[in-house]
């Protein structure tokens, strides 16, 4: 172990969602993160990812070089990127994986690159904190278990896995194999476990929350129609809550849940936390502290069970 | 008799003159979609796993495999001005269950391509272009999350190009590269005048 018990950094890529709308899974990650030994450093300069859905839909090309930009400014940092977003983690860790393969497309890349003085070179490597935190080559369960003070002993949480960190598998490079497994894989459940909670499986577990590829701008009856699917399902479990690993699924449910009650007249207040908040509440950090105040579905419920 | 490997000349001529069969295919769209998506679509069996898998196919008319034929046959102008082209979440459970490791997903964002460049496509596509060009975020801040951020012990903007807006300028010269903003605004201005 190192100075101050940080044993790696890296270069905090934070997106959109995260921070500009659910700023506590940023301070939570951080500071998260830190108990357990991982310093996440501000990516000064980062833009969107962009957008895999609403930007890669227009024109892959731009697509590839705007989320090249953003991983040549962690290269500048010799740092490798971890990030909190399953949206994020498709483009930057994609984009990544195509360009470090693919010479055709590092070279078009680069020849545009050139303009702003930059160029890609393939030296670091892309990480979603999930996988962090479950691999524990950086952190693994067992730590987190230990770093737990307040456990959320009682508590059902469901796990909303989202698409875009495990899918398509064929793709993927986890050195845990098991996070290969997108039909029915249980390694988040082994998280929510080690903070204490009771994790709970429901019908269709894998299925999307309705918003990516630019669908929740396109016609949000038919994202929501989806989302409300998972409710439903959710629901017959009675879960206390459903725990995500991107800002922008925790978006579609939270904020969605309004949307539903207006648009299909169903209340579920089922409330929705990014994991990050809830390993911040399983370390002890208040809910002022983790920003819950902010979320569209109130998270009393919940914190009245664990508190 | 032995029969020889492969299909003799005759057969296999045959088959090339009838591999687009109808007026309106074009092969180059065939063409087109395989470069931008880097998946092998020709190889669809038609087998239906991906619409069985897709969240979208219960909730609408749009098919998945309807898509993969048309892919495969050349059927442009059907592929392209279908509304259900933009319909898909991109969640890839298709591509996950692919029996014959084709990506799906990736066939439908190269048609969405492709329309974007005939100027079909949905304007909040573009809105997103434009507020990236314009603040480096696709969902930026606001003044009550600045509130919330600071309350947290964070900066009121997070420290990408909300905190060091000398990092746009690049970002537009990435953009204005492909001229990306400029045919957005078009297209944008042509429908909302």
């Amino acid at each position: 172990m190192s100075e101050n018990g940080i044993n790696h950094k890296f270069a905090f890529y934070l997106g959109c969602i995260a921070p500009n709308r659910y700023p506590g899974v940023e301070s939570a990650s951080i500071k998260a993160m830190k108990k357990l030994g991982v310093e996440l450093v501000p990516l000064k300069g980062a833009s969107c990812c962009p957008a895999p859905g609403a930007f890669g839909s227009i024109d892959l090309a731009v697509f590839y070089a705007m989320a090249a930009r953003n991983l040549v400014l962690a290269e500048q940092m010799k740092m490798d990127i971890a990030l909190v977003c399953n949206g994020c983690y498709k483009s930057i860790w994609e984009v990544n994986h195509k360009l470090k393969h693919n010479k055709d497309l590092r070279d078009a890349v680069n020849e545009v690159l050139k303009e702003v003085d930059m160029e890609y070179k393939g030296t670091i490597n892309v990480y979603h904190t999930a996988e962090l935190l479950y691999n524990d080559k950086f952190i693994g369960v067992d730590k987190i278990r230990d770093s737990v003070t307040n456990p959320l002993t009682g508590a059902r949480i469901a796990v909303h896995y989202g698409c875009h960190l495990v899918k398509p598998h064929k793709d993927r490079e986890f050195e845990k194999e098991v996070m290969l497994n997108t039909e029915c894989p249980t390694w988040m459940e082994e998280l929510v476990a080690a903070i204490g909670a009771t994790p709970v499986e429901y019908r269709n577990k894998m299925m999307c929350c309705g918003a990516g590829g630019g669908v929740r701008g396109y016609d949000i009856v038919h994202a929501l129609d989806i989302t409300n699917e998972k409710l439903i399902n959710l629901m017959e479990e009675k879960v206390d809550a459903l725990t995500d690993i991107c800002p922008f699924c925790q978006l579609q449910f939270d904020r969605g849940q309004i949307e539903i009650q207006e648009k299909f007249g169903k209340t579920y207040n089922l409330p929705v936390l990014h994991f990050a908040e809830l390993l911040g509440l399983a370390q002890g950090m208040s809910p002022q502290e983790l920003g819950l105040d902010l979320h569209g579905i109130s998270c009393e419920p919940l914190l009245q069970k664990v508190l | 008799m032995a029969r020889t490997k492969g299909y003799p000349e005759a057969l296999e001529k045959k088959l090339s003159e009838q591999r687009f069969f109808r007026e309106d295919s074009n092969p180059e769209f065939t063409k087109n979609v395989k470069a931008i998506s880097r998946t092998i679509a020709h190889m669809c069996y038609q087998c239906g796993t991906c619409t069985g898998s897709c969240p979208s196919a219960p909730r609408s008319s749009y098919r998945i495999r309807k898509f993969m034929r048309r892919a495969v046959l050349g059927l442009e102008n059907e592929a392209l001005t279908d509304p259900d082209l933009w319909l898909c979440t991109t969640c890839y459970s298709c591509s996950d269950r692919c029996p014959r490791d084709i990506i799906p997903t990736d066939v439908i964002m190269s048609m969405r391509n492709l329309a974007f460049k005939r100027d079909i496509v949905p304007v909040n596509f573009l809105k997103t272009v434009q507020a990236i060009y314009s603040s480096g975020h696709g969902v930026p801040n606001n003044d009550v999350n600045r509130a919330a951020r600071e309350k947290l012990g964070l900066t009121r903007d997070p420290p990408t190009t909300h905190m060091y807006p000398e990092y746009m300028p690049g970002i537009r010269k990435i953009i204005d590269h492909y001229k990306l903003k400029a045919e957005a605004d078009r297209i944008v201005k042509e429908r909302e005048g």
